[in-house]
């Protein structure tokens, strides 16, 4: 159940005088069974590029196969029913879309919307509540009674209460505190043992490289780099730079250590790394 | 010491649950706090019945002597500037320099002085080349600076920035702490600053830090203080800086407290 990007561009506009590209040439997989991490400095084509996943967005040229669903220009509306149905995506600060008077209405609405009889939806959506840890004293609640981290949560189960295969989330730990930040990444590694494919964006390094299993870089509208975030984040700082982009902060600390002299085996991707690193070297001395 | 804040037993209810009840609050002037809690915690409150955009139930809220009335809310907030978390929420101009211009109408400033204040503001944050500018093309980070220059050209005497980074990418988030450490440099004693936050790293450029949850304050000190609390910061669903984080995993740490510049300059001599 793979993801297929083959020869794929995408221009708004795209016949008109006005078009304007966006993404150029992409020929990516996103493996089956893992969480795939997409980053890339702001404007370089990110939330165009998931938009394509279930079919927001159709490639100008080229195609997107997502298991044996063919995503084309020439493709109608109508037919995109069924890759909706096996996609789910959460859009950044999703709690901005909640509106039902209930905790549990909201999270029924999207599988009642899918066909869903009232008392499947019902179901549907306790087990989606219930896998991104809302507890059951507020499903009948107001959403907007709840703090952020938890109508963020709300939100989520609205998109996995029907039960897609493939999760897309853009940004999903953003604004959150620290707490909050770890529930979330916490979920999505859930999401990854339930069997789904999980492909999520982020600004944060140090989220994916904590839940990411495949990264893929993107800048002005192309595919950079693609790998595990251990070779990702082991590349030249020159490159970062180039595709503005940071390292985690462990190698970030380590780089300006670097800058005064003090130079490390190699570069660490997490605090505790980096910990462990400084410690060896003292005990060698 | 003058006070450009003093809250005093404050009361204050959020559906039927006490979110403060006695809480005590004095913040000098031209000072940097920087006010931290997990999501939830009341921060935001606060800043709201600071601006008396929120009524306590008791208790009392002075600003720069002046006591928090609904008679005097208008004037008190004339002394505050605030900048929300959502950038997009905040425009209501044509062009940046439309949107610095609309405060300064509603505070009836004369039509030949503006382009000068609007000038002044956008180059503190260092946006006047976008003066011209729509708003919507801005980054998520111009936006809030062009937010925090709109709030600077009516001169107040605390400006209040609630979450102002929470929504924005990392460079967004640089650029606008740099522009906050900026205006602290230039207007010192006269600008009273404080940021709400649950972003430690940008929390130790405060002056004082003080950590609120449930409506109580937890901890209130220095960043060198507050940051070698690790225990009541993680019981309150908050974490240490990067830098403090990891001296406390060394085996052998530094014998004080420590910001990232320090700790790696501490760590670079060490080995030599």
């Amino acid at each position: 159940m793979a993801i297929n990007f083959e020869q794929v561009n995408f221009s708004y506009g795209a016949g008109t005088t006005l078009a304007q590209p966006i993404l150029h040439d992409i020929n990516v997989t996103i493996p089956d069974g893992q969480v795939t991490a997409i980053i890339g400095q702001t404007g370089s084509g990110k939330s165009t590029f998931i938009q394509h996943l279930n079919g927001l967005l159709k490639p100008t040229t080229g195609r997107v196969v997502i298991d044996d669903f063919v995503l084309t220009s020439d493709l109608k509306e109508k037919n995109l029913t069924s890759l909706r149905a096996r996609v789910g995506m959460v859009f950044q600060f999703p709690e901005n879309q909640l509106f039902a008077n209930t905790v549990l209405e909201d999270v029924m609405y999207a599988p009642i919307n899918f066909g869903y009889a009232k008392a499947d939806a019902e179901f549907a959506a306790k087990t989606a509540l219930k896998q991104v840890n809302v507890s059951e004293e507020l499903w009948d609640k107001s959403p907007f009674e709840l703090s952020g981290g938890q109508m963020r949560r709300v939100a989520m189960a609205g998109t996995l209460a029907s039960n897609p295969d493939i999760i897309v989330l853009d940004e999903p730990a953003a604004g959150l505190d620290p707490k909050g930040q770890k529930e979330l990444l916490a979920i999505v590694r859930g999401l990854k043992e339930a069997g789904k494919l999980v492909v999520f964006i982020s600004h944060q390094m140090d989220h994916v490289i904590a839940v990411a299993d495949h990264v893929i870089v993107m800048h002005d509208g192309g595919v950079v780099a693609e790998g595990t975030p251990v070779e990702i984040f082991n590349k030249d700082l020159v490159w970062f730079k180039t595709v503005a982009l940071d390292l985690p902060k462990a190698g970030q600390f380590a780089e300006q250590l670097r800058q005064k002299g003090h130079i490390l085996r190699h570069r660490p991707l997490l605090l505790t790394e980096l910990a462990t690193m400084l410690n060896e070297e003292k005990r060698h001395e | 010491m003058v006070k450009a804040i003093k809250i005093d037993n404050l009361k204050y209810s959020y559906d039927e649950r006490s979110l403060f009840s006695d809480f005590n609050l004095d913040i000098d002037a031209g000072q940097w706090v920087a006010l931290v809690g997990h999501n939830g915690s009341g921060k935001s409150t606060l800043a709201k019945l600071i601006l008396g955009l929120l009524v306590a139930e008791q208790g009392d809220i002075d600003v720069f002597d002046e006591r928090l009335t609904v008679e005097t809310v208008h004037h008190v907030r004339s002394k505050i500037g605030m900048v929300f978390q959502n950038p997009d929420n905040q425009f209501v101009g044509a062009t940046v320099a439309d949107d610095v211009a609309f405060g300064l109408e509603n505070i009836q400033v004369e039509s030949s002085e503006m382009p000068q204040k609007i000038d002044n503001a956008l180059t503190i944050v260092g946006m006047q080349e976008f003066k011209n500018r729509e708003p919507h093309t801005l980054s998520g980070g111009q936006k809030q600076r062009v937010a925090l220059a709109s709030v600077l050209a009516l001169q107040p005497k605390i400006i209040i920035l609630d979450e102002a980074t929470a929504m924005l990418d990392p460079d967004g988030r640089a650029t606008v702490m740099e522009t906050l450490q900026k205006l602290k440099k230039q207007f010192g004693k006269e600008l009273t600053l404080v940021t709400i936050t649950h972003d430690m790293d940008e929390a130790t450029l405060a002056d004082r830090v003080v950590v609120i949850n449930d409506g109580q304050k937890i901890l209130d000190g220095t960043p060198a203080e507050v940051f070698s609390q690790r225990k009541a910061l993680h019981e309150n669903g908050l974490e240490l800086p990067f830098a403090n984080e990891l001296a406390f995993h060394l085996n052998e740490k530094p014998n004080k407290y420590m910001d990232e510049r320090e700790l790696i300059q501490w760590l670079s001599t060490l080995n030599k």
